[in-house]
């Protein structure tokens, strides 16, 4: 588990290989997300579970685009797991829900 | 904190608060406005979006500023919540494409909102306002 200093986030690896997070993807947890995602998505597909995330704002989101973007780069995509609609109503605001594919949704 | 109080109409606040500009201090500030927006009977919905105003406010000062504590004003009536921001800062790019990201994200939860130098002066504030459904 890699967890930052000050913030609320925390970050496990599934026992497939998915990137579970826990807590906010704010201005804090964001980078902890994108630390963990740069490690691994140049040997994983990444996915990302979001079933324990209830709080996201734009600083947040952009960790998740970044790596869309990248994975693109790649010829790859970016799977989120068990959106919740906090996540979802994010995604729809800023128009970013197709960067991303839905492999679940909750709520 | 400068002032709270109550109005005869039983409204809660306002509630002015100064932080240093340290990202983890959002959730702090978060947590004060759902509490103050609940005990003003705004809904579920209505917090939501109201904590989600207040992260991209810190995120346009702290991301943004020039490292100068951040001030934050929450006020509350009947029909809306209005929280505003502000921070001394040396230069602000307002198309910088993370703060693009940041004010579309406000324009999605919130009313109205701006962000604007004040008389070219290093200084910075933001306002954002939540309408109450009745």
């Amino acid at each position: 588990m890699d967890a930052a200093d000050n913030s609320s986030l925390t970050v496990e690896i599934g026992a497939d290989g998915s990137i579970v997070v826990h807590g906010d993807i704010d201005m804090a947890g964001g980078p902890t997300l994108e630390k963990v995602i740069l490690s691994r998505e140049n040997s994983h597909q990444v996915v990302i579970d979001l079933d324990d995330v209830s709080f996201i704002d734009s600083s947040g989101l952009r960790s998740l685009l970044g790596a869309s973007r990248r994975a693109q780069a790649r010829k790859s995509s970016v799977t989120l797991r068990s959106v919740g609609p906090e996540v979802a109503r994010l995604l729809q605001i800023t128009g970013t829900t197709d960067q991303f594919v839905i492999e679940s949704s909750r709520g | 904190m400068a002032e709270s109080g109550v109005t005869e109409s039983g409204v809660i606040g306002p509630v002015e608060i100064r932080v240093p500009p340290d990202p983890s201090l959002g959730r702090i500030l978060r947590l004060a406005a759902s509490g103050m927006a609940s005990l003003n009977g705004f809904s579920v919905d209505e917090i939501e979006d109201i904590t989600i105003a207040v992260s991209e406010v810190l995120i346009a000062l702290i991301e943004h500023g020039s490292g100068n504590p951040v001030e934050v004003k929450f006020e509350a009536d009947e029909h809306s919540f209005k929280l505003r921001g502000r921070t001394l800062i040396e230069r602000f790019d307002l198309q910088h494409p993370d703060l693009v990201l940041c004010r579309s994200v406000l324009a999605g939860v919130c009313e109205s909102h701006t962000i604007d130098l004040v008389d070219n002066r290093a200084h910075i504030w933001a306002e954002v306002t939540h309408k109450k459904i009745e």
